[in-house]
């Protein structure tokens, strides 16, 4: 009999997502087992301990999920789990903090998309603005957006040194050129928004980022997409399931499109399954992380 | 391919209840998920996350599980995570701390049977004392007697602390139309002449009510106890009971030990987390739910 299949789910965090929960266990996975708390210096005993009880046959029925919140601390866990494989004892093991980068490859595919279909355009030709720029979607979002060529601003809603210090780290660790700043009062956000052609709203749930009056200071924005799916939603009168539906409050942006939290979150939803069904269909043992998320979510 | 189902399982404690890990498998659940030491602020960030990954059909195969030890903490939870919800995206949720909301319906869907077929009469209007009661089995068993028209006291050691735990039970699950009295434990021997249903909720292994008590009590009908580890917590009230005469008391009462209780427990949590399974539309249950369903399995079986 085959064996069972196992998802091994570390997190530095106190709870694992319910979220990726689901998502493994509807991609496939028999068994799930949560370990939450973990530390990165634990990430290699883990590791070797799950690698050596299932012989060459059920690490292929075995893998490792990263989740946490901390985009930086999911890539050096991934780069641990890496490290501790002893090949032919070697599993599959896919990073998605905070569903953070499967989110914000989904999003920034998207906007690509909308981007090239409405106003004949690259992410290279473009001025981005992620608001809630430095929570972990934002963050993501900023990396991948900016390593595919896209001038990008991470903003916080009230910390300028917090935006530069995340951008600083990040150019860094991936080798993109974001820049920092903050956005916390209406005009801040108008300010900003006046000169960019792509939008990312990747706040809190909850909570309305760009209101229509922000809206109407935009004189060539392009592409807005939301991640919030939870009224109200980042951005005024957009409606969730928007995927390309002109944002009537953009009156000074000709052509001005948005794409809505359930139209991003549909593509996150294909993508983070298809990569978790990829660990299950492999041969090869795969790491995975934002930058196969983001190629994967072109071809979606 | 159907999804499969999946139970997500939050305390507030650092493990979650063995038992109720079986019980949700039993129930058909096909994945029982631990999350564990869980805050009350940490509920809306746990449901939201668990509610948007699945389409609204399969959020029907998705239920959420609070257990913990303490039953308003566990009651806010479950207000909690209905307000975090955000329709179509929404889940079943069931609260049962402790098991203590369906231990505590278990035996009064035991009790009211006893009343009905030894004595032909219901819970509304009795004399209600529960011994030990400011613990969670006693606090539920309480606002379901309440809710069913009994008078209720309930008896602590620290009659400060039995006051202030009626005082909540009043506010907090009884949306102001239950009047639960508190007592001291050093004055049970004048409660108990007026008393016509004594429940033992304490800590295992206590005797709660002494056999001369018992004799004292001049219209007591039925006395169940929750306690399995011997002694029993009502004298001459042993754990398999279910319905037989109490040695000893001189106004024909019939008793209702653990293990009886435990199974009417055992089908109301069943069904219960059946229920989150079947339904098309999400539920939220608590105590009520689980008396009301302790009630059809009880008048299933008599």
């Amino acid at each position: 009999m085959e064996k069972r299949s196992i998802l091994h789910m570390l997190d530095p965090m106190p709870h694992n997502s319910p979220f990726d929960i689901n998502m493994a266990m509807d991609a496939g996975f028999d068994v799930l087992m949560p370990y939450s708390n973990v530390k990165l210096e634990s990430v290699h005993g883990l590791v070797q301990d799950a690698i050596f009880s299932r012989g060459p046959s059920g690490v292929k029925r075995t893998g490792i999920f990263i989740g946490g919140r901390n985009l930086g601390l999911a890539m050096d866990m991934l780069e641990a789990a890496k490290k501790a494989m002893v090949p032919p004892f070697e599993v599959s093991v896919f990073a998605d903090p905070s569903g953070a980068f499967t989110t914000a490859a989904a999003l920034v595919a998207c906007v690509e998309k909308q981007l090239k279909e409405k106003h004949g355009k690259e992410l290279k030709d473009c001025h981005g603005v992620v608001f809630g720029g430095t929570g972990s979607v934002g963050i993501a979002t900023g990396v991948i957006a900016s390593l595919a060529g896209a001038d990008i601003i991470l903003t916080d809603h009230f910390s300028v040194d917090t935006a530069l210090e995340v951008a600083k780290e990040y150019n860094q660790r991936f080798g993109c050129s974001l820049k920092g700043t903050y956005a916390s009062s209406e005009a801040d956000k108008a300010r900003l928004i006046a000169h960019a052609d792509i939008v990312f709203c990747t706040a809190k749930a909850g909570i309305q980022v760009i209101s229509a009056d922000v809206l109407d200071d935009a004189k060539q924005l392009k592409v807005a997409g939301d991640v919030n799916a939870v009224p109200p939603l980042g951005i005024e009168d957009i409606k969730r399931n928007d995927m390309g539906a002109p944002l009537i409050h953009a009156i000074n942006s000709k052509g001005a499109v948005g794409i809505g939290a359930l139209a991003v979150g549909n593509v996150k939803y294909q993508l983070q399954n298809l990569l978790l069904k990829l660990m299950l269909e492999t041969d090869k043992p795969l790491y995975l992380d934002f930058r196969d998320a983001f190629s994967k979510a072109r071809e979606l | 391919m159907e999804k499969p189902y999946i139970l997500h399982m939050l305390t507030t404690a650092k493990n979650l209840s063995p038992f109720d890990v079986n019980m949700a498998m039993d129930a058909g659940w096909v994945s029982a998920v631990p999350y564990i030491n869980v805050e009350p602020g940490e509920i809306q960030g746990l449901v939201q996350d668990a509610i948007f990954s699945r389409s609204a059909k399969n959020l029907k195969r998705t239920g959420i599980f609070i257990g913990g030890r303490d039953t308003k903490q566990a009651m806010d939870m479950l207000k909690m995570a209905k307000q975090a919800m955000v329709p179509p995206f929404e889940v079943s949720v069931f609260a049962d701390p402790s098991g203590a909301f369906t231990t505590a319906a278990g035996m009064m869907a035991a009790v009211e049977r006893e009343l009905m077929t030894k004595f032909n009469t219901t819970l509304a209007g009795k004399n209600m004392l529960a011994l030990g009661g400011t613990g969670p089995v006693g606090q539920a068993a309480a606002v379901i007697a309440a809710k069913a028209g009994a008078n209720v006291r309930i008896i602590g050691r620290q009659l400060e602390k039995a006051q202030h735990i009626a005082d909540m039970c009043n506010n907090e699950f009884g949306d102001g139309k239950i009047n639960i009295s508190a007592g001291a434990d050093a004055d049970k021997a004048d409660y108990i002449k007026t008393a016509d249903i004594v429940v033992a909720t304490g800590a295992a292994g206590i005797e709660l009510l002494s056999a001369a008590l018992i004799a004292s009590a001049p219209q007591l009908k039925v006395a169940a106890d929750v306690n399995a580890v011997p002694p029993a917590g009502i004298a001459g009230v042993d754990a398999f009971q279910n319905g037989t005469a109490i040695a000893g008391s001189n106004s024909g009462a019939v008793g209702i030990g653990a293990l009886a209780i435990g199974n009417v427990k055992y089908q109301a949590q069943n069904r219960l987390l059946k229920q989150m399974i079947k339904t098309d539309k999400p539920v939220y249950l608590h105590f009520e739910h689980a008396f009301e369903v302790a009630r059809e399995y009880v008048k299933s079986t008599s």
